[in-house]
């Protein structure tokens, strides 16, 4: 996907204007008008039950930004982000609930922020670990190695050992006020909104900027064409690892943030499905580009939504498809996936920028 | 002024690059390359001509460090590099173009040059994922570079958003040209560059690699593997005739138009001027 064009009579003076963020004044206005609408309409309109659906699609976004970092921007075929989500949340439960913090830290709230920082990078540790085989292997090979992360650290390590860890049986729960970052309380909905806000918009920004950069324009050259990568100076391991970290380190802050929304956290909030998920996301979204990953969680969370709030009222007369609305989902899933790939390989987000520049090309488009 | 030029060329005879020294390169038992040896000299452009299957990217590819010979030595700028990797060695200036095109076809003209600068830039992950101070200074400073030197040099100003898989081919050359020069390379290797164009984009093409090797901005030595003769024999000062591995003839172009043995392998009985033209 290229840039997108300029409205006739909009140029640039100096390269500085060129590589700006928000290069025209309507763009501005339209960001002023988006964050708006995020910070403050929603918070403001929408209800608890629809809040709570927006916090589930900050956490497919967060999750998806890391599987559009490896598969949309470095070309790594990945199937276990799953697991290095699962990573970050045990690692921040289990320094939350049985690191022996100061009592300072805890008073001052500092407990849960620092906890978030060393499941980003245990997580993203564990992500290098089993992107090690990437310097050998590529495609589908791949997706096997990555799904022995899966495997291996969820439905073993996970379920076997560390869930035993303090004797509490499978869930940990996590005690009201636990969930603090300084003197504010994740406490309920709305709060977790504001929080999920703040991290989406943070790793957008982080994401975007990277591409745009020395080591993102290296992630896709090996996307690309890792041989002609590799005569133009790029230490392709080096950058595949680099690339696997980033992309652990984002799964564990989603993982992280996660248990601020869950009163308990088990194995079975991580399955495969996740992973799988979370591909789907990007697959729609449109792979290889930042709004993919938004439109595609927004997509696919909605629409599941949606479909509950319709199957409710024909429960009555269908019982049945309420008592498997687990595979009517999975098999929606399944739909939009093969819709999206016969009719908009590209994803949402081409669809986006066709529609973008029709406006600002309008009427000369050619 | 003559004398001043022959003095140059004095100089710069002395000065050697690059260096193959009893190269040797098997598949299996397949026999690559027997007992290669080559010198480049600074400045010059040197030719590798041979017929299909001769050896000639084989060659490329050892020099450039995707193949490992069995046996020989490879000196750069006076150091032995067998062991270097391709990344390495682009980071000790040596940039090719390939036979087919391999750009980056998803990024822009624009981002596929900047990415052969990528050993001139210097931000890392942080600064990167801030973008501000260092990275944006950078950013600007080798954006000046690549619109000032390179996108002017090719021609190629009313593309540079555009991305490179959706480019006609004779332009893709073009921008995998621009993606090596953009390394500031002491040399460039040109695997067929001119492969697949067609006679002006041929004539646009020659051009360029003209002007980075004489014009005193650029001064690149070219390692240029060619089939065209026409162009070879006018653009080289230096001539090296491959044959299934075997060297044939290292020399001048005059001196390898007179050869016999040449003739006979590989320009067969026609005119040795028979090209495109």
């Amino acid at each position: 996907m290229s840039t997108t064009f300029l409205p006739c009579g909009d140029y640039h003076q100096t390269y500085a204007e060129d590589h700006a963020w928000f290069q025209t004044k309507f763009i501005k206005g339209k960001m002023i008008a988006l964050f708006l609408v995020l910070f403050v309409f929603i918070p403001m309109f929408a209800g608890d039950y629809w809040i709570s659906v927006f916090n589930m699609v900050g956490y497919t976004i967060l999750g998806a930004l890391g599987v559009q970092l490896l598969i949309g921007y470095c070309g790594q075929l990945t199937l276990g982000h799953g697991a290095f989500i699962a990573v970050g949340a045990y690692t921040s439960t289990l320094l939350i609930l049985e690191f022996p913090w100061p009592e300072f830290m805890i008073n001052l709230g500092l407990a849960y922020p620092v906890s978030i920082f060393i499941a980003g990078i245990m997580a993203g540790l564990f992500s290098v670990l089993f992107g090690l085989p990437s310097a050998r292997v590529k495609g589908f090979y791949l997706i096997l190695t990555t799904m022995a992360a899966q495997f291996i650290l969820v439905d073993f390590v996970i379920t076997q050992y560390v869930s035993q860890i303090g004797g509490r049986g499978q869930a940990f729960s996590l005690p009201p006020g636990t969930m603090k970052i300084g003197p504010w309380v994740i406490d309920n909905n709305y709060k977790v909104y504001f929080f999920m806000l703040i991290l989406v918009i943070l790793s957008c920004i982080i994401i975007a900027n990277l591409v745009r950069t020395r080591v993102g324009r290296a992630w896709v050259a090996i996307r690309d064409n890792d041989i002609s990568a590799e005569v133009m100076g790029i230490n392709v391991i080096k950058y595949k690892l680099l690339a696997f970290f980033v992309a652990g380190f984002i799964g564990g802050i989603t993982g992280s943030f996660w248990i601020s929304n869950l009163a308990a956290i088990s194995p079975e909030h991580f399955p495969w499905f996740l992973s799988l998920w979370l591909v789907g996301v990007i697959l729609i979204g449109g792979v290889g580009s930042i709004h993919g990953a938004i439109f595609g969680s927004l997509f696919m969370v909605v629409i599941m939504e949606v479909l509950q709030l319709a199957i409710i009222p024909m429960a009555d007369t269908y019982p049945k498809l309420l008592m498997d609305f687990l595979f009517i989902k999975e098999a929606t899933f399944g739909l939009a996936i093969c819709g999206f790939i016969i009719f908009e390989p590209n994803g949402m987000a081409y669809r986006w920028w066709q529609i973008k520049n029709y406006f600002n090309l309008w009427p000369f488009s050619y | 002024m003559v004398s001043d030029t022959n003095k140059l060329k004095e100089q710069t005879e002395e000065e050697i690059l690059l260096e193959l020294r009893d190269v040797e390169m098997y598949f299996g038992k397949v026999c690559a390359l027997t007992g290669v040896n080559l010198k480049i000299r600074k400045g010059e452009i040197h030719s590798v001509i041979g017929p299909n299957g001769a050896g000639k990217t084989v060659m490329m590819n050892i020099i450039n460090g995707l193949y490992r010979p069995q046996k020989g030595d490879i000196f750069f700028k006076g150091k032995r590099i067998n062991r270097i990797r391709p990344y390495q060695r682009a980071k000790m200036g040596m940039a090719r173009t390939f036979q087919k095109v391999e750009v980056f076809g998803g990024m822009t003209v624009l981002d596929n040059i900047r990415l052969g600068r990528h050993t001139h830039y210097t931000s890392g992950i942080f600064s990167g994922s801030v973008y501000a101070g260092k990275t944006r200074r950078e950013e600007i400073k080798h954006r000046t570079f690549i619109e000032e030197e390179i996108i002017d040099l090719l021609e190629i100003e009313s593309i540079r958003d555009h991305p490179v898989g959706m480019l006609p081919y004779g332009l893709q050359k073009r921008v995998e040209l621009g993606r090596a020069l953009a390394l500031e390379p002491d040399l460039l290797i040109l695997d067929e560059p001119l492969a697949g164009l067609n006679l002006e984009e041929v004539e646009d093409m020659a051009r360029f690699i003209l002007d980075v090797n004489e014009e005193k901005r650029w001064k690149v030595t070219c390692l240029l593997v060619e089939h065209d003769m026409g162009v070879v024999m006018d653009l080289s000062d230096h001539v090296f005739v491959l044959n299934f591995g075997n060297t044939i003839i290292d020399g001048t172009p005059k001196e390898v138009q007179d050869n016999p043995e040449v003739i006979k392998a590989y320009l067969g009985e026609e005119d040795l001027y028979a090209t495109r033209r």
